[in-house]
């Protein structure tokens, strides 16, 4: 959980499916609909552990920048062909000389060359209120200054894109948000055993 | 040729047997070759289809396999994620002729294409296979079979390219063309076709071009075929499976292949069967005439000994059953030929004598021809019967025996003596005149003359001959024979010694010739019975006599009538045969009545040829001494005739009889012409009144007044008269009233058989005590 605490009123949201099971990395942001949007600086990563992305889902401020540590003893080739931001790390091991940063809202899909199961997806939003729903489906945007916000939903596999909607935020924390989306499952991929030592 | 006939059977059954043995291991052989074809074909095409099967299968997955390493492919996302279809449509190509796949293409997610090696010119349409698409995004990977914008048929894969997440599709297929089919044909060991069932159409196939077409025909029932195809001739075995959305595939086992094993199979079996039976031919038929062989030659044997040649031995040349047959057959024409010999002695010899028999101087006559000059001389002994009847059978063979040697020692050369039956005895005399026939008669009955000695007896032996002439009296043994016995009947009757056919002429009428041999036969078999009928003393009503008379007591004519058969004996002399039996049996059955106190007179008729006959006296003589009986026990009976056939010597033999004490009596007085004075010169004591006076008695008073003088004649002259044919109680007691002595006839008694008489005489006794 990366949230931004910018103190204000609390934002909460729950989503879950049709069937009413919670869903986790849902990006829930809130958008002004007018004025200056702050420019937050944050330390973001993507570290790769135990032939992984972790975490899955990243949401980033336009203009951040994400550093990929490698924490497995072996080398991994991050790329991108998003088109929010297409880029690629070379083979490499430890930490990249350069983090890279998301200078256009969009999202974007990270892989690894070596790794093909490996996994993780960008969100870049021009807007320093957002989170994500973890297990229980619950994410809170706490410190939202009052005023009238769009709010955007965004799962890497969602089925349909959900459609914005407004909601205003007063100077008193409101009821939380039910949310609803219909997500498909992630598809398994083969993962061979660590200790096989092939890669 | 019949032994052909059992070396062909043996042949026949033999090859038979082996044909049919072969046929069967043939028919077996095809059968269980279309069997095995049958199921073998079944385990291919299950071999095959799953081996075809497996082939499709592996195909996708190398598709699949050379897709996802496509899709993995760095620089090709790249150039996807770039949109770079230069790059992309080089990168196909380059791994599109890796693998082989001609259709190689990139599909948006939106279904669009984005590269097409075939295509390279029109991108941006719409991928024609949706379905695909959906069925790939559903499981994440898709294959099929599809006909694609060149109208070829291919096996296709698609996957996702994946960046980490979907960018793209790949789609990747195989071209399904006839080398495809080929190729899985080899694999599959079976012939693979594809073919678009709606249009009939053979899109790919491992067979050859010219069955497409059949093939063509067979693809509207392709959803339903099983089993057999017929293509070009050739026979199929085959399933149908379907091969994407129109298509089918049919997997075709060729039977002829397997067929083939079984056809050469069955065609060398054939060529085996045929030597074979080839040698089996040959082999049986020469077994057959090794076993015909010794048959054949056995059976020409048979042959000869069946046409009557027992002269070859028959060659017994091995130990087997053959062998055995042949010595068997040698025992049989041993045997066949002395049972022969022994026949033929049978048939034309006489047993007792030795002599040839009536068969055998048949055939010597027959011998002669017809025209040939012969004599045929009969020769009967006088008495015969009498002997044998008096000194038994044994001495009358013994006597035969002894006549057949003393006739034999008189042959002339070229002369034949047989013995034809009982004693009657003929000869066959070729070459001699009358004269010297007559001289040969005489010199026989000169030879039997000297009396013969059997079983220490002297036997005085007379014979009689008769003479017919070849061919001048007849042709043939029994005509002659016929002739002969005739003039020998009639040189009996005269006591002459012998008479020649031609003196005596014809004979009598075949029924009176058939009645002389059984009157032979009667004598020898005792058919002649005699019956006495009580002679009654009318004064004293005392029975004091009886006459015999002969009867005939014949198997099949029943009782023959006196008169049928006794005039008859009497004119061929044969009475003189049954005459000595006659007095032999009244001498024995009076001697017999004599021993039970009946003194009683038996009266036996006398033919004029007894009468005639020397030896007469003498056998009364003998029989009345043999029997002890007093002469006067004895009364002889002659009728009128018989004493006119020759009155002097009549008389002559009489006055013997008489001086020996024989009673004598004249018969059937009154029916002939003797003189009285001649009947008044003989020595008889009684004359018997014709029957047929007594007999119109009541009703002719002339009759009764010639009998009535007759009575007063007879007793002037001393005569006791006798009344016979007394038939009423009034004739009779007008006979005892006029003086008649002695009266006889059915009132008093039926002539009966001699032990009824005695039965008959006690019953009389009894119903009038007093006489
Ligand atoms: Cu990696």
């Amino acid at each position: 959980m990366a949230a931004l605490d910018a103190g204000g009123a609390g934002f909460e949201v729950r989503v879950q499916s049709q069937a009413g099971a919670p869903i986790e990395d849902v990006a829930v942001v809130l958008e002004p609909v007018s004025g200056r949007v702050p420019q937050l600086k944050a330390q973001v990563s993507i570290e790769q552990r135990d032939r992984e992305f972790v975490p899955y889902l990243s949401i980033v401020q336009k203009g951040a920048a994400v550093n990929f540590p490698n924490r497995d003893t072996l080398k991994h080739h991050v790329y991108s062909f998003s088109p929010a931001k297409t880029f690629e790390i070379k083979l490499y091991a430890g930490q990249p000389a350069q983090p890279v940063v998301f200078d256009k809202a969009g999202e974007v899909a990270l892989g690894c060359n070596i790794h093909d199961w490996m996994e993780a997806h960008v969100l870049v939003v021009d807007s320093p209120w957002f989170g994500k729903t973890g297990a229980d489906g619950i994410v809170r945007i706490a410190q939202v200054p009052a005023g009238r916000y769009r709010l955007r939903t965004w799962h890497p596999r969602q089925k349909t894109a959900a459609a914005a909607q407004e909601v205003v935020i007063g100077a008193t924390p409101a009821r939380r948000t039910e949310l609803a989306l219909d997500v498909a499952p992630r598809e398994p991929r083969h993962k061979p055993p660590a200790d096989s030592g092939s890669y | 040729m019949p032994w052909l006939k059992l070396e062909r059977r043996i042949a026949v059954v033999f090859v038979g047997l082996v044909v049919l043995v072969m046929l069967l291991m043939l028919l077996l052989v095809q059968r269980s070759g279309e069997h095995i074809v049958a199921v073998e074909s079944q385990r291919q095409i299950t071999a095959g289809r799953m081996s075809f099967e497996a082939l499709v299968d592996q195909n996708r997955r190398q598709l699949e396999l050379a897709a996802t390493v496509l899709s993995r492919d760095f620089s090709f996302r790249e150039a996807i994620a770039t949109q770079d279809r230069p790059t992309m449509i080089s990168v196909l190509q380059n791994h599109g002729s890796r693998i082989g796949a001609h259709a190689m293409m990139a599909i948006a997610l939106d279904g669009r294409v984005i590269a097409d090696i075939q295509q390279a010119q029109r991108p941006g349409e719409a991928f024609a296979f949706a379905d695909l698409l959906k069925a790939a995004e559903a499981d994440g990977r898709a294959s099929d079979f599809v006909r694609m914008a060149d109208d070829r048929v291919y096996q296709v894969v698609v996957v996702p390219i994946l960046a980490p997440v979907r960018i793209a599709w790949i789609v990747m297929g195989f071209p399904v063309d006839h080398a495809w089919a080929r190729g899985l044909a080899q694999s599959s060991g079976l012939d693979v076709s594809l073919i678009d069932a709606a249009a009939g159409r053979v899109l790919a196939s491992s067979l050859p071009e010219s069955r497409h077409a059949a093939l063509a025909q067979a693809a509207p029932g392709v959803k339903d075929m099983s089993g057999e195809l017929v293509l070009d001739g050739d026979h199929y075995q085959g399933v149908a499976l379907p091969l994407g959305q129109q298509a089918w595939v049919i997997l075709l086992h060729s039977l002829e292949k397997s067929e083939a094993v079984f056809k050469e199979l069955e065609q060398a079996l054939l060529i085996t069967a045929s030597g074979g039976i080839v040698l089996f031919v040959l082999g049986s038929l020469w077994l057959a005439r090794r076993i015909a062989g010794p048959v054949n030659a056995l059976a020409a044997t048979a042959r000869r000994i069946a046409a009557g040649d027992y002269s070859d031995p028959v060659a017994v040349k091995s130990k087997d059953e053959i062998g055995q047959l042949a010595a068997s057959f040698e025992n049989m024409r041993i045997g066949i030929a002395a049972r022969e010999r022994k026949i033929t002695r049978l048939a034309y010899e006489d047993t007792l004598t030795g002599l040839p028999n009536r068969v055998r101087i048949e055939e010597r006559l027959d011998s002669l021809g017809p025209t040939a000059e012969a004599a045929v001389v009969v020769l009967d002994l006088d008495r015969f019967a009498a002997i044998n009847d008096a000194l038994g059978h044994p001495v009358g063979d013994q006597l035969l025996r002894q006549v057949g040697a003393r006739l034999a020692g008189q042959l002339p050369p070229r002369a034949m003596l047989a013995r034809l039956w009982g004693d009657e005895f003929a000869f066959l005399l070729e070459g001699m005149d009358r004269p010297a026939v007559r001289a040969f008669a005489e010199a026989l009955l000169a030879a039997l003359r000297t009396p013969m000695e059997v079983g220490g007896q002297r036997l005085d032996v007379n014979g009689s001959l008769g003479i017919a002439f070849h061919p001048a009296d007849g042709s043939g043994l029994n005509a002659l024979l016929q002739r002969a016995e005739l003039a020998m009947y009639e040189a009996k009757r005269r006591q002459c010694g012998f008479m020649l056919a031609e003196e005596v002429g014809p004979g009598p009428l075949p029924e009176q010739l058939s009645l002389i041999g059984e009157m032979r036969d009667a004598l020898e078999k005792h058919e002649f019975i005699l019956h006495y009928q009580p002679k009654l003393d009318l004064a004293s009503g005392c029975v004091i006599g009886a006459e015999a008379l002969l009867r005939w007591q014949h198997p099949e004519r029943g009782l023959v009538p006196p008169g049928r058969f006794i005039p008859f004996a009497e004119h061929t002399g044969f009475i003189r045969e049954i005459t000595p039996w006659l007095l032999a049996e009244v001498a024995a059955q009076t001697a017999a009545w004599h021993a039970q106190g009946l003194d009683l007179v038996v009266s036996a008729n006398l033919s004029a040829r007894d009468l005639l006959d020397p030896g007469l006296v003498v056998l009364v003589r003998e029989l009345v001494a043999s029997h002890g009986l007093p002469p006067a026990a004895l009364c002889l009976e002659i009728t009128e005739s018989a004493l006119m056939e020759d009155p002097t010597l009549a008389q002559a033999h009489l006055e013997e009889l008489a001086a020996f004490g024989v009673k004598l009596s004249i018969d059937d007085y009154g029916a002939g012409q003797a003189s009285l004075a001649y009947v008044k010169s003989l020595p008889v004591h009684e004359l018997k009144i014709d029957q047929s006076f007594i007999r119109s008695l009541a009703g002719s008073p002339k009759d009764a007044a010639i009998v009535r003088s007759t009575i007063a004649l007879g007793h002037a002259l001393n005569f006791a008269v006798v009344a016979e044919g007394i038939e009423t109680e009034a004739d009779l007691a007008w006979l005892r009233d006029i003086g008649c002595d002695i009266g006889q006839g059915y009132f008093i008694a039926r002539p009966m058989a001699a032990a009824a008489f005695v039965d008959w005489i006690a019953a009389r006794d009894l119903a009038f005590p007093g006489m």
